[in-house]
């Protein structure tokens, strides 16, 4: 069997993504997806202890289990690319067991198209915002 | 005689860069360091490929030729700004000369209650060694403020804060807004008190031809990497009667006399200041950086890009929900053009100007206090140099209102 490196059922948000005709286009979709986030932070929630550090925009991120003991993420970003990005991310560990989740890759964002996601000094943080998810995942396993 | 902006840009090879994404640079973010021309490159190169040696410490050839291009480089940036190479100290950029006035004369001459005048128009590399100062001597910090409507500096606020004042430090043109100050008007009434003066001159350096000895300030700090000098290097110019009175700011290599299991003795002047092995290529490569500005009238420098900086400010106000920060319509405004849009975030504006090509800064610019004056967390800021063109600007307010029309 081939392991994936993102859950199944983010396939079609990626093929959205790759279906865009540019750049451009692109990040129009993450702005879109910015207020598609199922389980928003909201700014009253931010605090020091919740921030994300290394993103120049600011980003927040709370993890717990449910009920049922699955993940769910929190999020929330004052830059719309950050908070798409974040809404993606939700998608795809909500719901899942925490060993999952410390144990996905982030390579979901190169696949959707958005440049250079995976360099550390990128801008939008994005994989700062992912090894937080990832290790608020591996302290609950 | 106008700059020829087309002859200048082939100095820089970095100009013809394409972006991975397929668009050609345009590179609008000089304020935070400008490129570099060839014959800066060429002679650090030269440096590395034919005559590397650590200076001052040889008797080989290399040593000497080492020695001789880093002392012919002192007299050169020292000549450039107007005063002799004894007032000059090398530093690693403005943020070190800064600290070197704070390590090196206040902590020696000031005492606890002694006042220091700052402005909330400050880069933190102006703040914070003066906070930390206040920390560990107990002098007073005082903040002038801005006026926020002319972005200008307060200057009956300052007048009322120079009384008493030791030491008054003002940038001579802010990072964020482009405002020159008055630094002549400030010099004359700082010394009137018996204050000692910093200037941080390190967007200054770029727009004006900056004269240590005719401006009379005691110390000035600059940066040579946004003068098209390489990273890594700047200096603090030094009044011959303040330099007597400073002391050592760190310790070791070159600014060694003799050591001796008993204690050590130092050099004096400025080699006193100048610790461990000197930045060699930098100051080679920062001499060759001034010897390429003098061949261009800063008027005509300063004049191309207050043009383009006014021109944008104008065509980008166009665009709804642009807002700028400062005037740059003052004829002595810098090439610094903040702005935000009043609903895409800055970092999102950033990232979709880079998608065209356009490089520009975004963040607090090191000068939060001044982002909390104008109650903003954040600005994008579009800075031009000498090798900017109006059609890059023209091209530049075209992707800006096109994101705006598309994202907004």
């Amino acid at each position: 069997m081939t392991s994936r490196l993102w859950p199944e059922h983010l396939d079609p948000v990626i093929a959205e993504f790759q279906d865009c005709f540019d750049s451009m286009e692109r990040y129009e979709l993450l702005f879109e997806y910015s207020a598609k986030h199922p389980s928003p932070l909201p700014p009253e929630e931010w605090t020091d202890e919740n921030q994300v550090h290394g993103c120049q925009s600011r980003a927040h991120i709370e993890c717990s289990l449910d009920s049922s003991g699955r993940f769910l993420m929190r999020g929330g970003a004052d830059a719309q690319i950050v908070q798409g990005l974040m809404s993606v991310t939700a998608m795809a560990v909500n719901g899942m067991k925490p060993e999952r989740v410390s144990s996905m890759s982030p390579e979901y964002a190169d696949a959707m198209g958005i440049r250079n996601s995976l360099t550390p000094s990128r801008a939008n943080g994005f994989l700062n915002m992912f090894e937080r998810v990832r290790s608020e995942a591996e302290k609950m396993v | 005689m106008a700059l020829d902006v087309n002859a200048i840009r082939n100095d820089f090879p970095i100009l013809s860069r394409v972006l991975p994404n397929g668009h050609p640079l345009v590179y609008f973010d000089n304020a935070a360091t400008s490129q570099k021309p060839k014959c800066v490159i060429d002679a650090m190169t030269q440096y590395y490929e034919q005559y590397n040696s650590n200076a001052h410490r040889a008797n080989h050839t290399l040593a000497d030729e080492a020695t001789q291009a880093l002392e012919s480089a002192r007299n050169k940036i020292s000549s450039y700004f107007g005063t002799n190479p004894e007032n000059m100290i090398y530093t690693s950029g403005a943020t070190e000369a800064i600290n070197l006035v704070a390590y090196g004369w206040a902590r020696y001459n000031l005492q606890k209650g002694d006042v220091i005048v700052i402005t909330e128009m400050e880069h933190h590399a102006d703040i914070v060694p003066w906070q930390e100062l206040s920390k560990e001597k107990g002098v007073e910090v005082r903040y002038v403020p801005i006026n926020t409507e002319s972005f200008t500096l307060d200057m009956e606020a300052f007048d009322v804060a120079l009384d008493g004042a030791k030491l008054v430090c003002v940038v001579h043109t802010s990072n964020v807004l482009g405002i020159r100050n008055p630094v002549e008007e400030i010099i004359l009434k700082s010394h009137a008190v018996g204050s000692r003066v910093l200037l941080d001159c390190a967007q200054g350096a770029p727009h004006e031809r900056i004269s240590f000895d005719n401006m009379d300030a005691d110390f000035i700090a600059i940066s040579a990497h946004k003068m098209a000098g390489p990273t890594g290097i700047g200096c603090l110019l030094v009044k011959s009667d303040v330099m007597d009175k400073m002391g050592p700011f760190m310790t070791g290599g070159s600014m060694i006399r003799r050591v001796t299991t008993d204690g050590s003795t130092f050099q004096e002047g400025h080699a006193m200041f100048e610790t461990g092995t000197p930045r060699i290529a930098e100051a080679i490569g920062w001499g060759a950086a001034v010897d390429w500005l003098s061949n261009f009238d800063m008027k005509e420098v300063h004049a191309h890009v207050h043009n383009l900086a006014h021109f944008a400010s104008q065509e980008m106000s166009k665009i709804n929900g642009i807002r700028i920060f400062g005037d740059p319509s003052r004829s002595d405004s810098s090439g610094a053009v903040s702005f935000l849009h009043d609903s895409i975030q800055s970092q999102d504006l950033a990232i979709l100007l880079d998608e065209g090509g356009f490089a520009v800064r975004t963040g607090h610019h090191c000068a939060q206090p001044l982002m909390d004056a104008l109650g903003v967390p954040s600005t994008n800021r579009a800075s031009f140099w000498i090798y900017n063109t109006e059609e890059e600007v023209e091209s530049f307010v075209k992707h800006l209102r096109y994101i705006c029309d598309r994202f907004s």
